[in-house]
């Protein structure tokens, strides 16, 4: 720790008053990081972690008790790296037992003396700087020293490969069939009693099977055809002779590996039926290590190709030993290797690569770090982790979005820098269902919508995209939400919170909203085009299937006069005008279109008598413009009496328009059976079923 | 007023908190501070409302406030006050509340006078 960056120590205390008087006490030596109650706190411990140093903590706070800040630093395994020291009034022994028990340092009582808190606070963080120290010695010596040890027993491994002219992967396949066996083994029995450090440390040792084999004759080793008796009599000394090679080590002989290699050289050739050699042994008399050894070399052996022979399938090799063709196994072991057999080719193949074994190394190492209390995270895993963070916030501030985490429990959300400034909120939100600021960012029905799907996610497919509109600062605007809920590892897993981005995209979305609004309105009138109210007709028509309607179909007498006497410009402010008019005498749920030029189209909805709605319709539209006296033609058609669909009805209500306009214009009629024939005033958008053919 | 007849005049045990907190300067400055302290209203308001889980905290921090400062008078009365509070409302809690209103008049009284003439 360097000398200019002081230690910080978080107080969580709901009286300000007893925070000074600690915060006085300690602020020559230390930083002092305060927090309310105890929800406060846990924001802090979320945000800041590692960074602190020690906790001092009151028991009674509203929000948040001591005892529940305790309970989350226990969930959270923070309890482990932060010391805490507890102050309070409480003086119950029940309360300061319970304390002890969920884990904290120290239980300092109130009165309390500035002396003895001082020198507390002190020792505490002495003693954790020192523990941690140690643990970091530990755990990379460990490392170390694991990593020293596989390192040489690959040379030596390989050497002894080399001179047998093996692939190159025995050695690496025999220890991954071991450890595949033995993994299995273990799931079905506790009869051999063997740990995890036991299956690794056997792992290791079955690379070193064959090193006897050195002090065989190459000419021998490397023999292509059978042996004689004489020659097998010789190779059968290699495994003997790798056993005494381990025992006269001068140092290490007292080394677990190594006297599990001594077992496995010496005996990974005896037989479960006693007819092995070089000592006989008979059933378990042999040590599984050997036992499992022996099996996943004959396997190798098998599948692999040799000087003297080629290599069986897969299939034909379990087969082969299940059924007792290369020598006599331990029942237990035939089962694993039948309950085995269906996965084992991917499963080898899958953990052969040198990079996964070194990978899964590294994690039985973190495993079996994590399982020592005192070894925790070395510092140079808090390094990194430092680093990431840092680099996390740096990207998040140059992106500008707003990024969000939300943690399930403590409840709490915590967001970007940027995000925070530019919604106007706090960084760290703790409780946001209850938070008011928080609350008035969202309406409700939008962060329940957000809530549930993040909740129903699976791990598998965690994302969530949601658009909505944000309040930001005042001004609400449509945003896209994407989040990833996070699930715990635990089986089931549990639903923990969530990370995610807001991404503005108010300019964008108004931009469709207003291609929308081109695509379907005509540009001079205002009023729908015939397209999109089609659409709007039939959806219309499909959600009350049983209801009147009428569609009406009028157009302007004499507009090509209007616009051949006063000019273009003029004819389109009367269209502009009549829309005006139109809009004026419907009522809000009918439906009004310009059908195109001078023709224009009503969908309205009707109960009593349709005649004097049409009617008054038609009077309200004419009338004069300037001086251009406005007369309309005008056709309609109900679907009690056309009821065969939206083309049929258009088609009446065009013949009815063309039978007026033949008739003399200026007026209104109803079709009826007699326009069956007549022509078309409109040709159809779109060709529908010709009303003759239905005769 | 010497901080020791402000002590002698709220019930307090001066030598007791100069002894914990090591030096007068710290003692004068907690005390003072006291008065700043939003303790006594939250109880207050929560009593009203009766809302006595609030209560309940509002009495144990001034207790707590009370222990480190040595203010025993009122540190008595606002425990018994806690005590009566620990699982909601109890009938001797109305009595308990009256002497800690008048414990706590006493003493910003004391410490309102030594204020004064120690800034004047």
């Amino acid at each position: 720790m360097s000398m200019e960056q002081k230690q910080k120590i978080l107080i969580v205390d709901d009286s300000e008053l007893n925070r000074a008087i600690l915060a006085d006490m300690l602020d020559d030596e230390y930083e002092i990081i305060e927090a309310e109650n105890g929800l406060q706190g846990v924001g802090l411990l979320q945000q800041r972690g590692a960074e602190i140093s020690l906790v001092l903590l009151d028991i009674v706070m509203p929000q948040m008790d001591g005892f529940g800040v305790l309970d989350v630093m226990s969930q959270n395994q923070w309890i482990e790296d932060i010391p805490v020291i507890m102050i309070s009034a409480e003086t119950g022994s029940s309360h300061i037992e319970r304390a002890y028990e969920l884990g904290v340092t120290d239980f300092i009582s109130r009165p309390f003396d500035a002396l003895i808190v001082h020198r507390r606070v002190v020792n505490t963080i002495m003693l954790y700087a020192k523990q941690k120290r140690l643990a970091n010695m530990v755990a990379d010596q460990i490392y170390e020293n694991e990593q020293r040890s596989s390192l040489l027993i690959d040379i030596l491994s390989h050497i002894v490969e080399f001179r047998n002219g093996e692939s190159g992967l025995h050695v690496l396949n025999v220890r991954t069939l071991t450890e595949l066996m033995l993994n299995h083994l273990v799931q079905k029995t506790d009869r051999y009693q063997l740990s995890g450090s036991d299956i690794s440390m056997i792992c290791t040792a079955s690379a070193l099977h064959d090193i006897g084999k050195i002090s065989i004759d190459e000419k021998i080793l490397n023999k292509p055809g059978r042996f004689t008796d004489e020659e097998f009599a010789i190779m059968k000394t290699h495994s003997m002779a790798g056993a005494e090679m381990l025992e006269n080590l001068p140092i290490h002989q007292d080394d677990p590996l190594v006297k599990v290699a001594y077992n496995i050289c010496r005996w990974h050739h005896e037989r479960w039926d006693g007819r092995g050699y070089p000592d006989g042994l008979h059933g378990d008399d042999i040590p599984i290590s050997a036992q499992i050894v022996a099996l996943a070399d004959v396997y190798d052996a098998l599948t692999s190709k040799r000087c003297y022979k080629d290599s069986f399938s897969h299939d034909k090799a379990v087969e082969m030993i299940l059924a007792g063709q290369c020598g006599a196994f331990n029942p237990l072991l035939l089962d694993c290797l039948r309950e085995l057999a269906p996965d084992l080719p991917t499963l080898m193949s899958d953990s052969n690569s040198v990079a996964q074994r070194d990978r899964r190394e590294m994690q039985k190492v973190a495993q079996e770090m994590r399982r020592h209390e005192e070894l925790t995270a070395s510092e140079r895993t808090l390094q990194l982790l430092e680093h990431e963070r840092m680099k996390y916030s740096f990207f998040a501030d140059m992106s500008k979005e707003i990024q969000f985490e939300f943690t399930v429990s403590p409840p709490m959300i915590t967001l970007s820098n940027w995000g925070a400034e530019h919604l106007g909120l706090e960084e760290i939100i703790m409780d946001p269902y209850h938070h008011p600021e928080a609350q008035s960012i969202m309406e409700d029905a939008d962060f329940q919508h957000l809530a549930d799907a993040l909740r129903s996610t699976s791990p598998e497919l965690p994302v969530v995209t949601y658009d909505c509109k944000l309040n930001y600062k005042g001004a609400w605007r449509w945003t896209q939400i994407v989040a990833r809920a996070t699930w715990s590892s635990d089986e089931p897993p549990r639903y923990t919170g969530a990370i995610g981005k807001a991404i503005d995209i108010h300019d964008s979305r108004m931009k469709l909203n207003a291609l929308e609004r081109m695509a379907s309105h005509d540009a001079l009138t205002g009023l729908l085009n015939h397209a999109y109210a089609k659409k709007r007709i039939l959806e219309r028509i499909e959600t009350r299937p049983t209801a009147s309607y009428a569609l009406v179909i009028f157009d302007l007498d004499h507009f090509k006069s209007a616009n051949d006497t006063y000019g273009h410009s003029f004819g389109d402010q009367v269209l502009v005008h009549l829309a005006e008019k139109l809009r004026q005498c419907i009522r809000g749920g009918d439906i009004a279109a310009r059908a195109g030029g001078d023709e224009f189209l009503i969908f309205l909805e009707y109960k009593d008598d349709i005649e004097v709605v049409i009617s008054r319709i038609f009077q309200s539209l004419c009338g004069q413009f300037e001086q251009f006296p406005i007369s309309i033609s005008m056709g309609v058609a109900l679907t009690a009496t056309v009821p065969d669909g939206y083309d049929a009805l258009f088609h009446a209500a065009d013949a009815a328009l063309y039978t007026v306009k033949r008739g003399g214009r200026g007026q209104y009629r109803f079709y009826n059976e007699t326009m069956r024939e007549t022509l078309s005033v409109i040709s159809p958008i779109e060709d529908g079923e010709d009303p003759q053919e239905d005769a | 007023m010497t901080l020791q007849e402000c002590y002698a005049a709220m019930g307090g045990n001066y030598d007791d908190a100069l002894g914990r907190l090591r030096s007068e300067r710290l003692v004068q400055k907690f005390v003072l501070k006291f008065l700043a302290d939003g303790s006594y209203d939250l109880l207050c308001r929560s009593l009203e409302e009766k809302n006595y889980e609030e209560a309940f905290r509002a009495a144990h921090t001034i207790k707590g406030v009370c222990q480190n400062l040595s203010i025993d008078k009122l540190q008595a009365s606002s425990s018994r006050l806690c005590e009566s509070l620990r699982n909601g409302y109890s009938p001797e809690a109305d009595a308990l509340a009256e002497e800690v209103r008048t414990d706590y008049g006493q003493t910003v009284a004391a410490i309102e006078a030594f204020q004064k003439e120690s800034a004047g």
